[in-house]
């Protein structure tokens, strides 16, 4: 079972979240179920905790809301803006670094 | 199973210094999350008692959503962040939304205001005619 965001997860929810919603607009249930479906089930974010996250990436600008009426019903829909796009290739990047590292470091340990 | 507590999480927001739109807004996202995962259990043919307790295991402490929130400051609205000049321009705001209060107010009833007007004319109007009736009568009898 996926543990809900352990201490190393730093940042990765972010990151997560960045990533989905460069693709297409989602509101917060279709969020988490994506996280789970594109990362195989591996990371499971804490669902309520999402949206506290959600507006602050808004307040930062890196998200834009919009409310949308789909089935009768009211949602708040997320997007990326020009300055979430700037911060998913900055984190993109540093996990990517981080991620070498990490497998640099096993692989040494492995071979040592 | 009782469903979780929005109300008691609103009023702990609101208190902590988070404006009430974007309390209003948390609180509907939770409430609309909650029902999704009620609604996708009881499609999977649990029943109810069961999808409201899988709905809340998922959903996670509302503890937990007061405490992210609490941990970003910059959520919270201008007045907490500047309570002297909240504590300046509240009152000022008051006293000139004041006279409008009435009018606003009037606006909003402005159908009862007009039928309650119109029954006081008819009033009116029945009792001047009874005035004047009886003072032909005196007058012409």
């Amino acid at each position: 079972m996926a543990q809900s965001n352990p201490p190393f997860m730093s940042g990765v929810p972010e990151l997560l979240l960045l990533r989905l919603l460069d693709q297409q607009e989602m509101y917060g249930y279709e969020l988490v179920r994506s996280v789970r479906t594109i990362t195989d089930e591996a990371i499971s974010l804490g669902e309520g905790v999402i949206y506290p996250a959600l507006h602050t990436l808004e307040r930062s600008g890196a998200l834009k809301s919009r409310r949308k009426t789909v089935g009768g019903r009211t949602r708040v829909y997320y997007s990326l803006t020009g300055k979430g796009r700037t911060r998913l290739e900055k984190l993109a990047n540093d996990w990517r670094r981080i991620q070498g590292g990490v497998e640099t470091a096993l692989e040494t340990a492995v071979n040592a | 199973m009782p469903d979780p507590d929005f109300k008691e999480l609103a009023h702990e927001l609101l208190v902590s210094g988070f404006g009430p739109q974007r309390v209003q807004r948390l609180v509907s996202e939770l409430e609309d999350h909650y029902d999704d995962l009620v609604q996708a259990a009881l499609a999977s043919g649990t029943d109810i008692a069961a999808a409201k307790a899988s709905a809340q295991s998922s959903l996670g402490e509302l503890r937990q959503v007061a405490v992210a929130m609490q941990e970003q400051p910059d959520l919270k609205c201008w007045a907490w962040h500047w309570p002297r000049v909240a504590s300046i321009l509240y009152p000022l705001a008051f006293i000139a939304v004041l006279p409008a209060v009435p009018l606003i107010v009037g606006a909003r009833h402005a159908h009862e205001i007009m039928r309650w007007a119109g029954c006081m004319l008819l009033g009116a109007t029945v009792t001047a005619l009874m005035f004047l009736t009886l003072q032909l009568a005196i007058t012409l009898g």
